[in-house]
């Protein structure tokens, strides 16, 4: 279910993990959008978003520890 | 249902080779996804005034204080009963409706993937509905636990509550069952050319909706057996002179609970992105940070949940996070906000009825996003906790949002389902009426709450007889307006002035109503492959207009 007209570059793990994190706040430049479109591995976004919900979730709790530690 | 017309003047060719049954075995055996779709929503409309009966007959008592019309018990059984079917029996299968109706359309698929598991997911649903309205003629009446259905209050109740528990095991059976279906169809049933990227956002929220049901719904089935086992086979889950915790079903509970508030808001999201970009004569802004925003919000929804339990005792860093982790899941649903308002922007804009309603969901939506974003901060909702403050909240989000998306989609595909155009002016009439009284009944419960009125008691303290005055006169107001909405959709379904030329899905070949049964080869998307489909996902009866942004 792809175009099939191109052969994208497979993009990094780290580019992967921007555009996850990128994604948490629900926004993208155009060009960003395209590029990942065409380059993202869909096992890489899935194991990017585990790992960066469980980053969020360990830093909101950071942050309780530190508010509840004043 | 008027799926099955026939347009003789445009070739269905498919439809000579199909004999299906007639009468009512035609929707008994039925596997049509327009059928099934038909079903849903005819389903949860019947759904929606048995709720809508129960949610007057509250009202009514509450006009004035003093017990009038109903006794104490009673009472407590129809904001139980309220709750529960208008969110399982009105608000989600209409969305099933949606999706059954829409999602092949969009994508280009012949049918769902799995048809006839998707009559067994509908026929569930009339099963579980006799049974949650059969409960109040139980011995001791239906359930009065509250929709939420507490522990220990649950494990006291009549065998309504067992059939109740029973009624809610099916409901999630057929759930499960139509969400694996929208997730096959969509992640195999694309058209060539169909990327995931180039479907309707509606698709996107429903794919993304599934999911959150597929993962939510067997941990609602699991609190609900565990009522059942400590009710009748001696476990104490919780019971806490057994060694269980009541407060265990509340966070059972509510994992459940507040993903399945966006299971009902998604689609609503989703029908809404549709319509704007449409009647704005533009492309959605942002259509890839709206996928962004729903995958965002989905998987923050199942960190946030016991914001509804701040009272229980839970210690500061509880609260502390789950406060930070809700005012955060306003990010990303403020995003869609920015998203659709920066649609608007300079557009070309025309108020026809399903746009009224979708601009009239983004202004009183927004009110019900800000009212739970003060719900969330953990001092004031201690205080708010269980008052009027919080009915009126989740009403500004579940009516204005997910029912007024409801409705925007019912006005904005029903030309394209039927063949006709509906009644312009009963469209407006309905919403005109809809929003006033929506508000005159709902606004004021800010203020009972704010002044300390609890939910779920049928008598109160003088000082609040006003407003509540003020609220059953907007309730049957808008009770009465529904009838509009139904005068509107038998008209158009009767007959009436045809849809103009074109379509608002994949297959712009169709005219008239779409034909019944379509090719069972998916058409390749020509005129599409380089655009988003929402370019031409547009307006069943405006052609190309949402093609050519000024």
């Amino acid at each position: 279910m792809s175009d099939g007209d191109d052969t994208p570059q497979r993009a990094g793990f780290l580019s992967t993990v921007r555009a996850v994190l990128w994604s948490f706040a629900g926004v993208r430049k155009r060009r960003d959008y395209n590029q990942d479109a065409s380059s993202l591995n869909p096992v890489h976004v899935i194991i990017a978003g585990i790992f960066a919900a469980v980053v969020f979730v360990l830093s909101i709790v950071l942050v309780v520890r530190f508010v509840v530690s004043q | 249902m008027s799926s099955i017309a026939h347009d003789p003047t445009h070739g269905h060719e498919h439809d000579h080779h199909a004999h299906h049954p007639s009468g009512v075995m035609r929707w008994i055996t039925t596997t049509n996804h327009k059928d099934i779709g038909s079903l849903y929503l005819w389903f949860s409309f019947i759904m929606f005034l048995a709720g809508g009966v129960m949610a007057l007959t509250i009202r009514a008592e509450l006009f004035q204080p003093g017990l009038q019309i109903v006794q104490p018990e009673f009472f407590n059984q129809l904001t139980t009963m309220h709750g529960l079917v208008m969110v399982f029996g009105a608000i989600m299968p209409a969305f099933v409706g949606f999706a059954n109706w829409q999602i092949p359309l969009m994508i280009g698929a012949p049918d769902m993937a799995f048809a006839r598991m998707n009559n067994w997911s509908f026929w569930l649903l009339p099963v579980a509905a006799i049974l949650l309205m059969g409960s109040f003629l139980a011995p001791g009446g239906a359930s009065a636990a509250g929709w939420t259905l507490y522990a220990p209050l649950s494990v006291q109740m009549g065998m309504g509550m067992d059939m109740l528990i029973f009624a809610v095991h099916i409901m999630g059976a057929s759930s499960i069952m139509g969400a694996i279906n929208i997730v096959t169809t969509i992640l195999n049933m694309r058209a060539p050319g169909m990327t995931l990227m180039k479907m309707p956002l509606f698709c996107w929220t429903w794919l993304i909706t599934a999911y959150l049901l597929i993962a939510v719904m067997p941990v609602l089935a699991g609190a609900v057996t565990m009522l059942l086992t400590d009710r009748h086979f001696g476990t104490s889950f919780f019971n806490a002179a057994g060694g269980g915790d009541p407060v265990l079903y509340q966070h059972v509970f509510w994992f459940f609970g507040h993903p399945e508030v966006y299971i009902m808001i998604l689609p609503a999201f989703g029908i809404v992105s549709q319509i704007i970009p449409t009647f704005s004569r533009k492309p959605l802004f942002g259509y890839a940070s709206m996928v962004y925003a729903t995958s965002s919000i989905a998987i923050l929804s199942f960190i946030v949940w016991a914001h509804h339990m701040f009272t229980t005792g839970m210690p500061a860093a509880g609260q502390l996070f789950f406060m930070y982790a809700t005012m955060l899941i306003a990010v990303p649903t403020g995003v869609k906000v920015f998203n659709w308002v920066a649609t608007m922007w300079k557009g070309s804009m025309t108020f026809e009825t399903p746009m009224l309603f979708a601009v009239g969901f983004i202004f009183v939506f927004t009110m019900g996003g800000f009212t739970g974003l003060i719900c969330a901060i953990t001092p004031i909702d201690i205080q708010i906790q269980d008052t009027y403050y919080v009915v009126a909240h989740f009403h500004y989000v579940l009516v204005a949002g997910s029912l007024f998306a409801i409705f925007a989609g019912t006005y904005y595909w029903l030309p394209k389902w039927t063949g006709h155009m509906y009644d312009e002016g009963l469209g407006r009439l309905h919403f005109w009426a809809s929003i006033i009284f929506f508000n005159i009944t709902f606004f004021p419960m800010h203020f009972l709450g704010l002044a300390g009125m609890p939910r779920r008691i049928p008598d109160y303290a003088l000082q609040f007889a006003d407003f509540n005055a003020i609220a059953t006169v907007g309730a049957f107001g808008f009770g009465l307006s529904q009838l509009i909405f139904l005068a509107a959709v038998l008209k158009c379904v009767k007959g009436g002035q045809r849809r103009p030329q074109r379509s608002g899905t994949v297959r712009t070949d169709s005219s008239g109503p779409c034909p019944r049964q379509r090719p069972t080869i998916p058409s390749k998307l020509h005129r599409l492959s380089s655009k988003r489909c929402w370019l031409t996902g547009g307006p069943p009866w405006t052609g190309d207009q949402t093609s050519a942004p000024r």
